[in-house]
């Protein structure tokens, strides 16, 4: 298996998914920046170019990442699952979207719809990955409830182009732009059994704590409670809505002309900004932690 | 062999090596490579232990802490949103080749050895054990700077984690004997003694 690191080294230069994500870049104060190369992560970190220390961290980081008890690695896999379900879902639509247009299979298409409560667990469901990761990753920083929660927002405020691309491409677009409002009224009507519709729960299902779908389901609500906190003021002091995300987008997209949850669908089905900007975070606390221990 | 026998012995083996995985299963965790260095948990210090020996914050300035882990913890010194220093205490028990560079140190800070490693980063060694380090980010420290912020660090309380070698200033080199039997042995000589 591959580390941490020879994955930052292997994510793509220039496909839809950067594109997608310069283009939301725009919308946040420092922009995004692109970094594949664990090298210059490294030096970036240590503040150095000599090539001696870099391979001693680098040495060190993938020692650190090979550890299972770590839990860097456990944290990659959990946006694994959570990217594989989005492509599946979003790929399905797609489909019926094209299968829409012959007459014969329109009945078939009507069956998968992407109805707002499942798009709501989708998003509570990469909430609930977003903050499980970050235990595995940063395990829990500080003696008091208020390090953890300065740490969280540390955490949030250095990936911040990351959670605009989800606020964007799962919530504002396909949602509308009073998602995180309506947000706690759909998780309420969903049943604990139509988890199981959506792939990325069976992936992370075991690393959600409390047992049955109905346990996961309250540790989700709750999850997506304290990030909804955090979220509103992030949307409220950026000012997004879906037409900015899109307009954004397509400064390096090209024009669109669908709807935006069309929009959503097509950036479901052909990006993976979750498991893209996930590798950049996790490898960035992966190399403070190795530089700090050579 | 009759055929009868032959299906037996196979649904036997195949039984033994199922019941084999499942009492294997709850083990799996013991298997090499769950911990950095395959060292059990019980043996490296906790970072929880480490977060009250942290400097605390000057006027303006605030302490984040990012990471916890065993054998870690690491905070950033912040001056609004201006990450100044990674600050960080981990225990070299999972990575001992890190207190080589200890071995014949320039400088020293309360008594113990200092190294500065690049530009940007200080590591201290206490108590041989732990390995306190800043590394100033963005616009940088510099080295004054570092040292009194290492300085700040609860060092007496970090070498108080360490009884067994609190007392030793000098790093010794790694060896594979485990720390505790690392003295050497000194076999009583015998005198001789002229027979009565």
């Amino acid at each position: 298996m591959s580390t941490i690191l020879e994955r930052l080294d292997r994510l793509p230069k220039r496909n839809l998914t950067v594109l997608a994500l310069k283009g939301i870049g725009t919308l946040v104060p420092g922009g995004w920046r692109n970094l594949t190369s664990a090298d210059d992560l490294i030096a970036d970190v240590l503040g150095s170019n000599d090539p001696t220390l870099i391979a001693q961290v680098r040495r060190r980081a993938d020692e650190l990442s090979r550890a299972r008890h770590e839990g860097y690695t456990r944290a990659m896999s959990l946006y694994d699952a959570v990217n594989r379900s989005q492509k599946t879902a979003g790929g399905l639509r797609v489909l019926a979207n094209v299968a829409g247009g012959l007459p014969l299979v329109k009945q078939m298409a009507k069956l998968t719809p992407a109805s707002d409560t499942l798009q709501a667990v989708d998003l509570s469901l990469k909430v609930g990955a977003e903050m499980l990761a970050f235990t595995q990753v940063n395990g829990l920083p500080g003696d008091s409830f208020g390090d953890f929660a300065a740490s969280l927002s540390e955490y949030a405020g250095e990936a911040s182009v990351r959670m605009a691309a989800l606020v964007c491409f799962d919530a504002l677009l396909p949602l509308g732009d009073q998602a995180l409002q309506r947000l706690d009224g759909l998780l309420s009507q969903v049943a604990p059994r139509e988890l199981r519709d959506l792939p990325a729960y069976a992936g992370m299902a075991s690393l959600i704590p409390g047992r049955g779908d109905e346990a996961h389901l309250t540790f989700l609500r709750r999850g997506v409670d304290t990030w909804l906190g955090w979220a509103d003021g992030f949307v409220g002091g950026l000012g997004l809505t879906g037409q900015k995300a899109v307009r954004a987008l397509e400064g390096t997209l090209g024009p669109w002309q669908g709807g935006f949850e069309q929009l959503a669908t097509f950036l479901d089905a052909f990006t993976d900004t979750f498991q893209h900007t996930g590798v950049q975070a996790i490898a960035r606390r992966l190399v403070e932690r190795a530089a700090a221990e050579i | 062999m009759s055929r009868i026998l032959r299906w037996g012995l196979a649904l036997v083996l195949i039984a033994g090596l199922l019941i084999g995985t499942v009492l294997f299963l709850p083990f799996r965790s013991w298997l090499p490579g769950g911990t950095v260095g395959d060292l059990p948990k019980s043996e490296v210090v906790n970072g929880t232990a480490f977060n009250r020996l942290f400097p605390k914050a000057q006027a303006g300035e605030t302490i984040v802490f990012t990471q916890e882990k065993r054998g870690f913890s690491e905070a950033r010194l912040k001056s609004g949103a201006q990450t100044r220093a990674l600050l960080a205490i981990s225990d070299t028990s999972s990575a001992p080749e890190a207190r080589n560079k200890f071995l014949s140190p320039v400088q020293r800070l309360q008594g113990w050895p200092l190294v500065e490693q690049g530009s940007q980063a200080s590591a201290l060694l206490v108590a041989d054990r732990f390995q306190v380090k800043v590394i100033g980010q963005g616009s940088g420290l510099d080295q004054e700077q570092r040292h009194e912020l290492l300085g700040a660090f609860d060092l007496a309380g970090l070498a108080a984690l360490n009884p067994g070698a609190a007392n030793s200033r000098t790093p010794t080199p790694t060896s594979a004997i485990p720390p505790g039997q690392r003295q050497p042995v000194i076999l009583p000589t015998p005198v001789l003694e002229p027979a009565a």
